[in-house]
């Protein structure tokens, strides 16, 4: 491949991250304590320079163990902050979910019919122009889908989510959701007839379970379709026993709506043996009428017993998965940066023992003993700051905006979402990343600086 | 011998290298074996076996699953229907029950998601139970003898246990959460061992089943929302594959099912499923984590390894003078580094075995229905054998350049 081919191939697949400047203060503060050690060390940073040049393997190998170490904290990171951002910014802080009592996922809720009429109708919900209740009122089930084409090592199935929706256009208003230009919302019918006369059930479909429903397409479609990465309107899947077609693709909104199936809630409900209603979003006019509403369904709401949420404190408790996943990167980072750490160390005593003559002339020729401490912690932190900074680039440029499949969830028995998400690298990523590469580069820089610092000129030159 | 001798002792002689080399390779072993037991579990559950299969039985479309108790009796019997179908050698059904002890302040702590089962089947189907050493089966046989004596009766596991504050022999009384108004009083007769259902309970299926069944009688004749839905997965368990597809042809083409419709499955594959919402973290841990470890364990040990053949370059070129060969120096470079390595490796591993399966119960890791994770026995080799392998292999350069070490440069150099 040519040299400008590959930049395009780079300038394609990477996404760089938008960080704010705060985020380099970890960096900025490890160059700053640097450049003071090598102020106040006064000995020559073109010694320092020289014998990392010297011993270039040694220095570029443990530069090496930073990259990686750096660059694989920077990926799982990046995983898990997608998974906060998903659950962070699914949801409306103006909407209350209405659940059946006690339910803590909309799997498990059955809300009865008459209790859903009256409860759009309670005060504080909002109404649109023709005075009808911003209420979306669905049936969410998730149903186990025969995948057509099977990838090597992967299961003949796969659980989507399929949302049932009353009225999709009064939905996609109470949720804000946009489509893509050139779809539609599913029609009153909910079904229509195709080319060849089979009835087809009309979906809308979020961008990240587009794709997922793209690469299932046998080779020949997927080599005629218009949109090779994702099914796209008038594209046409199996789910069911039964044939869907989309009719439009939900604009990715980084929710957990990408990755849901929409279509009208009675063809989905007698499909899939879930008649009854599930969930009840309701539009309020503020935040704070949320909460009001949400307290009056609670406490005070009599006809029906009920579980209501403001939507984003629903979806925010959907996040004992990412908590569990970033429990394990702390631990995973912790033991990874212990064994960074024992490796600089031992480059750095190895320095140290090789240059004991050299540090005995130091002495010799009157530099103090904390000149020679600065001088080795400086070559300890240069080490960590190069390959911090290296690996956080690396790490960042490969997985940002790089989409994965997860699941978030609200812990033990309480359900869960399966979803497409965007990794993410921010600027918490980075500056964690930069400050634990300093803390590993000073960890392991210290004792042997120290070791240098004591050195006895006179023994060492004997 | 001799280069064995000459090993040890240069290990010996630079042993601030040798001891942070190999901190270094048992931190990072200690990664690669937690990763790979994860890995080895779940690869365990997934591979499809051809002998005493297990298969799962579920609601075709739907998840979670909810079917009518009316099926349990002939799924159990794997929908045969003349002398001539295939039965299933064991079977098992499943009714999740949720409850909590606090109604009006419930946490995940005073929460208990519960297995509704016959008791006698914990010891013939459940994963893991069926196979248990003498003392725990005899202890778990007598909590089973209990349940079978009691309805009310419940087991529970230790970490549930634990975080529900309460001990064996204690009562306490459960308020349904997807059983809405269904509450339960049980009686804590017994725990499983220490493993993979530390979170888990078992409550009898008959006391919920006789709960369900009353509900009409205080409810106006009106029945529990979930009472032709309380059957949520049947197991059953058939000799080899054959028979799991006749069996599963016989589910499928039996007209007893078609509101709700079921599907047979195999519990490697309906488990595959479950996992599948997590491939791109297993994938991460399977391609750049574990791999990451290993390359680092061979960056920091061609560090340490590297540093000492520049050390003793003097001492490589009198060896030569003395008639050592290039290819024994090499050996004994690759040796020591191979002896750290797997030394580390074994430390690591073996440490890492003992404390985790025998101290903390396992890695608490809760993915799909998985609470946590043992060390796989395996590892006990692995450990050693990856520590050596990536030793070894960071070696290769500091050999290498040692066994080139040229005498006349080496000496030319001595003042």
């Amino acid at each position: 491949m040519t040299q400008p081919g590959l930049l395009v191939l780079l300038a394609a697949n990477f996404t760089l991250p938008q960080l704010a400047p705060w985020s380099l203060a970890p960096l900025a503060m490890g160059v700053v304590f640097a450049l003071l050690l090598a102020v106040l060390g006064r000995v020559p940073l073109r010694y320092n320079v020289r014998n990392l040049q010297v011993r270039w393997t040694t220095t570029g190998l443990t530069a090496v163990a930073f990259v990686i170490v750096l660059g694989l904290l920077t990926m799982m990171l990046a995983f898990v902050n997608g998974m906060y951002k998903l659950t962070e910014q699914s949801g409306q802080p103006g909407n209350v979910l209405v659940l059946s009592e006690g339910s803590t996922d909309e799997s498990f809720s059955n809300l009865g019919f008459s209790d859903v009429g009256d409860i759009e109708l309670q005060p504080g919900v909002s109404r649109n122009e023709e005075n009808r209740p911003l209420c979306s009122r669905e049936t969410y089930v998730v149903v186990n889908q025969p995948v057509q084409v099977r990838e090597p090592g992967r299961p003949n199935g796969r659980f989507t989510q399929v949302r049932g929706v009353d009225d999709p256009v009064i939905s996609g208003d109470v949720h804000g959701l946009e489509l893509l230009p050139g779809g539609r919302w599913v029609g009153q019918a909910g079904v229509q007839k195709l080319a060849d006369e089979q009835e087809a059930i009309e979906a809308v479909v979020g961008e990240g379970i587009a794709r997922e429903l793209g690469r299932d397409r046998l080779p020949e479609a997927r080599a005629k379709a218009k949109n090779p990465e994702r099914i796209d309107v008038g594209e046409t899947f199996p789910l069911g026993g039964r044939t869907w077609v989309v009719v439009g693709v939900i604009r990715s909104s980084g929710s957990t709506f990408d990755s849901e199936i929409w279509a009208k809630r009675d063809i989905v409900g007698k499909m899939f043996g879930k008649q009854g209603y599930s969930t009840l979003v309701l539009r309020t006019e503020s935040p704070a009428a949320a909460q009001t509403l949400k307290d009056f369904l609670n406490k005070d709401y009599e006809k029906a017993s009920v579980q209501a949420y403001v939507e984003t404190e629903y979806f925010a408790s959907l996040s004992e998965t990412n908590k569990t996943f970033l429990y394990a990167i702390v631990v995973v980072t912790a033991i990874m940066s212990l064994g960074g750490i024992f490796g600089v160390m031992n480059t750095m005593f190895a320095a140290v023992s090789q240059r004991s003559r050299d540090i005995a002339v130091l002495r010799i020729l009157g530099y103090s003993r904390l000149h020679v401490l600065a001088s080795f912690l400086l070559e300890s932190l240069v080490l960590a700051i190069l390959g911090g900074t290296l690996g956080c680039l690396i790490g960042g440029l490969m997985i940002h905006g790089r989409q994965a499949a997860s699941i978030v969830s609200s812990g033990q028995g309480g359900g869960g979402k399966f979803v497409v998400l965007e990794m993410l690298v921010s600027g918490d990523i980075v500056a964690v990343c930069l400050a634990i590469a300093l803390v590993m580069g000073i960890l392991g820089g210290l004792i042997p600086s120290i070791l240098a610092m004591l050195i006895r000129p006179l023994e060492s030159l004997r | 011998m001799k280069l064995l001798g000459l090993m040890l002792k240069n290990i010996r002689r630079n042993w601030i290298a040798s001891i942070l080399a190999s901190a270094a390779t048992i931190m990072l072993v200690l990664m690669v074996t937690l990763v790979w037991s994860v890995l080895s579990f779940l690869d365990q559950v997934t591979a499809e076996k051809s002998k005493d299969l297990k298969a799962i039985i579920t609601e075709r479309w739907q998840i979670p699953s909810q079917m009518p108790y009316s099926y349990a009796a002939t799924l159990t019997e794997g929908a045969a229907r003349t002398d001539d179908d295939i039965r299933p050698i064991d079977s098992m059904t499943w009714s999740f029950y949720g409850g909590t002890t606090d109604i009006k302040n419930r946490t995940l702590d005073n929460t208990l998601f519960a297995f509704a089962m016959e008791p006698q089947k914990l010891r013939t189907m459940m994963d893991d139970l069926d196979s248990l050493p003498p003392d725990q089966a005899a202890e778990l046989d007598a909590a089973i003898a209990k349940m079978d004596e009691n309805r009310l009766g419940t087991i529970v596991g230790l970490d549930r246990l634990e975080a529900l504050g309460k001990r064996v022999g204690d009562r306490i009384k459960l308020f349904g959460i997807n059983y809405r108004g269904i509450d339960l009083e049980l009686e804590i007769v017994g725990t499983f061992p220490r493993g993979r259902y530390d979170k888990s309970a078992v409550i009898h299926r008959d006391y919920l089943n006789a709960a369900v069944d009353a509900w009409p009688r205080e409810h106006n004749g009106e029945e529990h929302p979930l009472a032709q839905k309380s059957l949520n997965l049947v197991w059953i368990k058939v000799p080899d594959s054959d028979a799991f597809q006749k069996v599963a042809d016989q589910i499928s083409s039996s007209p007893y099912y078609s509101s709700p419709a079921v599907k047979c499955e195999t519990a490697s594959s309906g488990i595959g499923s479950f996992l599948d919402a997590y491939r791109d973290l297993i994938w991460g841990m399977r391609y750049l984590l574990a791999p990451a470890c290993l390359a680092t364990v061979a960056v920091v040990m061609s560090i340490a390894i590297g540093i000492g053949v520049r050390k003793r370059q003097m001492e490589l070129a009198v060896m030569k003078v003395l008639g050592f060969r290039p290819r024994q120096i090499l050996i004994m470079v690759l040796g020591e580094s191979l002896l750290l390595g797997t030394a580390a490796g074994l430390i690591s591993s073996w440490a890492t075995w003992y404390l985790v399966n025998n101290l903390l119960g396992g890695i608490p890791f809760p993915i799909a229905f998985f609470p946590s994770f043992m060390i796989d026995d395996g590892a006990l080799w692995w450990g050693p054998a990856v520590g050596g392998g990536a030793a070894l292999l960071g070696s290769v350069w500091p050999a290498w350049s040692a066994c080139r070490v040229k005498v006349s440069e080496v000496f030319s150099k001595v003042t």
